[in-house]
């Protein structure tokens, strides 16, 4: 007999049959009385200062009911305590193309967008920054007055003696690396839908309802609370269906709060839905990012030191920007043993578009780096690359040299099923010309032992009733957003109550009715709500069982719950082994829900004429629970254990986890060498999550990190021109098709956590960063060029391809080596020159420029 | 993004649409698959006062073989159509290769082959939203008065990005063209002008009713080439086709087009006489690559640099060619 009953088996998501019927509701599917729809007026300019807006025009249309603008809520607001830079709608500033100045509520789009033409606004133009390391150097018109170089925050941490550690290894490797800028691309663009309820007694706006496509509810509701200046109480943020959030909706969206402002003004629900474009403008996305990576190491392989400079290209908001800074630098420990690392981050402002976080969230840059630099290493000292990732593991249980507490550690057995299933031993460096497999490796936390919001409140609470009919009630605020939370939630509900899946009705992100989560991100659902859920059931437990030993005279803790039915320790193997307890089960909810009320006398009359019981089933031991305490609740919460929550240094609190998940993966590839095409065909991805709660879950977790990561590796880039995003579409913005998806074999390991819920940790962050250098150095393997900076576009691989040959060199990259980036890439043409063009300032990178390179080809 | 509003035309006969361009003129957009207008509408690259559906017109639809007379193909026939024939597939297989390889399956069942021939010409500083076009300062295809590809030209240099113009080329198709006058023959390398902004010569009153493929040209070993970045929905960043025809493992009879890489898909002149009564090797089909590439003007109008696609002019064309010879 299995351990578990419903933990570790294959099963459909609880929510896929309104997903794939299209019974489902989406937040823009939604539609209330009266409704109106919201379009915003965006930014033509990278950088100005906002001197008038004269919406009297557009108020005037017909149809047109309000048009809100910054000073109709002048508070400013952030997703960090310490980034509150942000105005729903701009104040004094733009700071960004698409950077949001005004808002009309209509009852059309159409007459909405007309409407917008109608605003005037009269800016003053300052000059724009758009290349980081440009932008460190800014003295004057700074982005933020605050932020002196136009640098949100660096950080330099120093543990162990790197300098010396390097000085004594016996090679040490130095590079620059370069990632450029990805979206998150979820299916579904942001939409919010905001409802004010008028108050009887004031006859005002009073209670705010607000739906929302989030994935922290509780966030959204503190946020809404602080801009509107409303009590928290007043407000109901509640998430529909979501269709993909992969960080982009981790954190308060500007029409979220548009919606709000303009339904207050409009006295009238307000929908507002992102265009496509919007939505890149919101962005929040991983930031292009410079790595100058160093790493030592002795001749037998194993690391002295790292040392690493990172400067982010933040865009013109903090975001998540200081966390993802840490991260950076924090996730160059707990994957390997290093004794001694040095950082230095730069998180830096630049007129885009803010950067946030994103799937793998800030580690997935830095790992590519690492991981690039580790095979450089391994072939310059000749040792095969896994076996060199082998020298390096970690000794858990173990604490790293910046603090971070690993337990369990599945990455050996990761790396040796990916090296076993590939073949690797046999077929590394042996194909035929054009054709090679790389390997690399990555982990990601289980949630952030320290929230965002610096407060001893637990991350994750849940609260359960269960019904008389043995029908039990999940409250839980974490949000579902396609991962599988609330799948999850009912999974280890049912496994620790012993009943079946589907009696677990789960109400979720609904901030009236369900307890405090701090939402979905950096993978902490599984890991933290799971465990507030086991708890809660673990206490609804209890009160059953002390009922139902009372029935069956025997001690609580002799009773055993499994299959919706409960029987004595001693029965166990009796209870379980045979059809007989089957039939009990199914004849008992047949007549529960045949009979309902009936059922209640019927039962205890049966169990008047016989006495003590031997075995109860859970319907049974639920009414005698109710009889004899009143109203089944239990409630459960969790907040991780001081041990795991890290050091003392300043950005200690990023980086800490209550457990960490590890991935190995190795990629197969061709590359045509005549056009820099590469080819992508299989990935086996073995992933440590601790224990699979749903394998099936977990395993397209795992192929969709595999797939997300060759987007990056590949064909994914927001392409930048003056501060123009060149791309802003899926047509442009080019993710994976189905055409190009390589075969990607998940393989689950299995390491148990002494923590998690039934051992489980995160499953869906964790192998991606491993693909894009598991990708590049099969690249490597198949034709022996090596990349430093993705995504590895067949203009950059034949680029590196013709410069290794020394053969007919011609410039294909537009100045920059993909070998030995120096700086990042702008989009060819010319968005200003002499006398044309946008309106730009006189010192304007692209104004500055035209000066020299006026005149043109043609 | 909403689309503009407009009125809907939905004539049933050639004659009743070419009445109504008549009467509207310059105020009128015609919509056969509808996947390239309707984007650019909601981006406001048109803001027509009418959309004139054709779709409704029975004529317009089907592939009808013409004895000793080649193949008539009507300009509503979708790609999907095209691409599924059988006697496309055996005849003038170039077209079947070039259809096929069109945007995506979904957009091939929409999608019409004279709207493919008709295809706006695409650049990235043009298809973008209004609020986009704004920010930059607009261009000289819409509502500005300089191009951002070759700054300080005054010529539009949007990119012509059809897939089966060039394989049409190459099998020296004809089209019909309708207007209330009544109907016009034209060869297609006559229909484009080889401007970014007024691509085609066609007059506002006028619609594009028939694609003719002459006898002539049927059994031509046909090949088609198309960079992309993804493996599918993307348009052509490069293209090549080429048709050649062998007697004795000699070449009798080639042709070769490119598109994507200028404002108008392009026959290649001089492949013939770089072919002609060889047999062809390595060293042939690259002079015909070099060939290629130097008709090839591609500029920062489209994703992966000018060099690059130049240069992917050159090893496309090479493999074509090798390609077709192998066949």
């Amino acid at each position: 007999m299995n351990e578990f009953s419903v933990i570790g088996k294959r099963i459909a998501m609880v929510d896929a049959a309104g997903k794939t019927t299209g019974a489902g509701k989406y937040t823009d599917d939604l539609s209330v009385p009266g409704m109106l729809v919201g379009k915003i007026l965006h930014s033509p300019y990278p950088h100005a200062r906002i001197k008038r807006i004269a919406t009297s025009r557009a108020a005037k249309l017909d149809g047109v009911v309000a048009v809100v603008t910054g000073k109709d809520a002048r508070n400013p607001y952030g997703i960090l305590p310490v980034g509150h830079d942000e105005h729903a709608l701009a104040l004094d500033k733009v700071r960004y193309v698409g950077d949001n100045v005004a808002c009309v509520a209509a009852v059309s789009e159409t007459i909405a967008e007309k409407a917008l033409e109608l605003i005037d606004v009269e800016y003053e133009l300052l000059p724009g920054y758009f290349d980081p390391e440009e932008s460190m150097k800014a003295q004057t018109d700074l982005i933020h007055d605050n932020k002196p170089h136009n640098i949100e925050k660096d950080y330099h941490h120093v543990f162990g003696d790197p300098d010396k550690a390097l000085a004594e290894a016996d090679c040490v490797m130095e590079g620059r690396f370069i990632a450029n800028e990805v979206t998150h691309a979820a299916m579904e663009p942001h939409s919010t839908l905001a409802a004010f309820e008028i108050d009887s007694q004031t006859g005002k706006p009073g209670r705010l309802t607000v739906w929302s496509s989030t994935q922290v509810p509780y966030y959204l509701q503190h946020k809404l609370s602080l801009v509107l200046e409303m009590p928290m109480a007043q407000i109901r943020v509640i998430k529909p269906l979501v269709g993909g959030g992969f960080g982009g909706k981790s954190e308060v969206i500007p029409l979220e709060i548009i919606a709000a402002i303009a339904a207050r003004a409009a006295r009238a629900p307000v929908k507002i839905t992102y265009t496509r474009e919007e939505v890149f403008w919101a962005h929040r996305g991983r930031p292009r990012t410079i790595i100058d990576l160093k790493t030592g190491v002795k001749k037998d392989g194993t690391i002295t030191a790292v040392k690493a400079r990172v400067v982010q290209d933040g865009g013109g908001y903090c975001s998540y920007g200081v966390v993802t800074i840490l991260y950076s630098g924090a996730l160059l420990g707990a994957l390997y043993d290093i004794p001694n690392i040095g950082y230095d981050g730069y998180r830096v402002l630049t007129n885009k578009p803010a950067c946030g976080a994103m799937r793998g969230h800030g580690t997935v840059n830095v790992r590519f780096a690492f991981e690039s630099q580790l095979d450089e290493i391994a072939l310059k000292l000749n040792l095969d690359p896994a076996e060199i990732r082998r020298r390096n593991l970690l000794k858990p249980p173990c604490v790293t040299v910046n603090n971070l507490r690993v337990q369990s550690y599945g990455l050996p057995e990761c790396i040796e099923q990916v090296v076993e299933r590939s073949k690797w031993r046999e077929r590394k460096g042996k194909l035929s010309r054009g054709r090679g497999l790389g390997i690399a490796c990555s982990h990601y936390v289980s949630g952030a032992a320290n929230s965002i919001i610096r407060s001893d409140m637990p991350h994750s609470t849940v609260n359960i009733k269960i019904d008389r009919d043995g029908g039990v009630v999940v409250y839980t605020g974490t949000s579902e957003i396609g991962q599988g939370s609330d799948t999850m939630t009912a999974q280890v509900a049912a496994e620790v109550l012993g009943c079946s899946l589907g009696r677990v009705k789960i109400v979720a992100a609904d901030t009236d009715l369900t307890p405090i989560d701090i939402g979905s991100y950096s993978s902490r659902v599984t890991f933290m709500a799971g465990n507030a859920t086991l708890r809660a059931a673990e206490e609804v437990k209890k009160q059953i069982a002390l009922a139902a030993a009372r029935k069956m005279d025997c001690a609580p803790e002799e009773l055993v719950f499994r299959d919706d039915l409960i029987v004595r320790g001693d029965d166990f193997g009796k209870g379980f082994a045979g059809e007989g307890a089957r039939a009990t089960q199914s004849e008992a909810s047949v007549s529960g829900h045949v009979e309902g009320q009936i059922l209640r006398g019927s039962l205890q009359q049966k169990r008047k004429d016989e006495g003590p019981k031997d075995q109860m089933t859970f319907e049974e031991a639920v009414v005698a629970a109710i009889d004899s305490h009143g109203a089944l609740t239990g409630t459960g919460s969790y907040a991780p254990p001081l041990e795991a929550r890290g050091g003392k240094h300043k950005g200690a609190g990023v980086g800490p986890s209550p457990a960490y998940s590890y991935s190995a993966q190795v990629a197969e590839v061709t590359v045509d060498e005549e056009t820099g095409e590469v080819t992508v065909h299989k990935v086996w991805a073995a992933h440590d999550c601790g224990r699979a709660l749903n394998p099936v879950s977990v395993e397209g977790q795992i192929i969709g990190s595999v797939w997300m990561g060759m987007g990056q590796a590949l064909t994914e880039e927001m392409v930048w021109k003056d501060g123009m995003l060149m791309n802003p579409g899926m047509l442009e913005y080019r993710s994976p098709s189905s055409v190009e998806s390589p075969e990607v074999e998940p393989i689950i390991v299995e390491s148990i956590d002494p923590e998690g819920p039934f051992g489980a940790k995160e499953c869906s962050e964790g192998s991606l960063a491993a693909t894009i250098p598991a990708i590049s150095n099969a690249i490597y393997d198949a034709v022996g060029i090596r990349l430093h900076e993705c995504p590895f576009t067949p203009e950059r691989v034949l680029a590196a391809l013709r410069a290794l040959k020394k053969s007919k060199h011609i410039n294909l990259t537009e100045g920059v080596d993909p070998a030995a980036p120096t700086r990042f890439r702008e989009h060819g043409g010319a968005l200003c020159f002499r006398g044309k063009g946008p309106e730009r300032h006189a010192l304007d990178p692209g104004r500055r420029e035209a000066t020299v390179e006026a005149g043109g080809d043609d | 993004m909403s689309l503009p509003e407009f009125k809907l035309l939905r004539p049933r006969t050639v004659d009743e649409a070419t009445g109504y361009l008549a009467k509207y003129a310059s105020n009128v957009r015609v919509l056969a698959g509808g996947t390239d207008l309707i984007p650019s509408m909601r981006q406001k690259l048109f803001e027509p006062r009418y959309v004139l559906d054709i779709r409704h017109i029975p004529e317009l639809k089907g592939i009808l073989r013409r004895i000793e007379a080649g193949v008539e193909i009507g300009a509503l026939t979708t790609l999907t159509a095209v691409e599924r024939s059988d006697f496309l597939r055996q005849h003038y297989p170039v077209l079947t290769e070039a259809a096929r390889t069109v945007a995506s399956p979904l957009l091939r069942n929409m999608g019409t082959i004279g709207g493919n021939i008709c295809l706006d010409t695409r650049c990235l500083w043009y298809n973008q939203s209004l609020t986009w076009r704004k920010g930059c300062g607009f261009c000289i295809k819409k509502d500005g008065d300089l191009c951002h590809v070759a700054p300080g030209g005054s010529k539009c240099w949007a990119v012509f990005s059809g897939d089966t113009p060039p394989a049409l080329l190459c099998l020296n198709a004809e089209i019909e063209i309708a207007s209330p006058a009544g109907r016009r023959r034209v060869p297609l390398r006559e229909f484009y002008t080889g401007l970014g902004d007024e691509y085609r010569k066609l007059n506002p009153n006028e619609l594009l009713t028939r694609v003719f493929l002459p006898e002539s040209s049927a059994d031509y070993i046909g090949i088609y080439r198309k960079l992309r970045v993804r493996g599918s929905i993307d348009y052509p960043l490069a293209g090549v086709a080429v048709v050649l025809k062998r007697s004795n493992g000699h070449v009798a009879d080639a042709q070769l087009a490119i598109t994507a890489v200028n404002p108008a898909p392009l026959l290649v002149k001089g492949v013939l006489r770089l072919l002609e009564g060889r047999p062809i090797d390595e060293s042939a089909a690259e002079a015909v690559g070099d060939l290629a590439a130097r008709t090839a003007k591609p500029l920062t109008t489209s994703a992966l640099t000018p060099e690059y696609r130049r240069e992917m002019i050159r090893v496309f064309t090479k493999r074509a060619v090798l390609a077709a010879a192998t066949n």
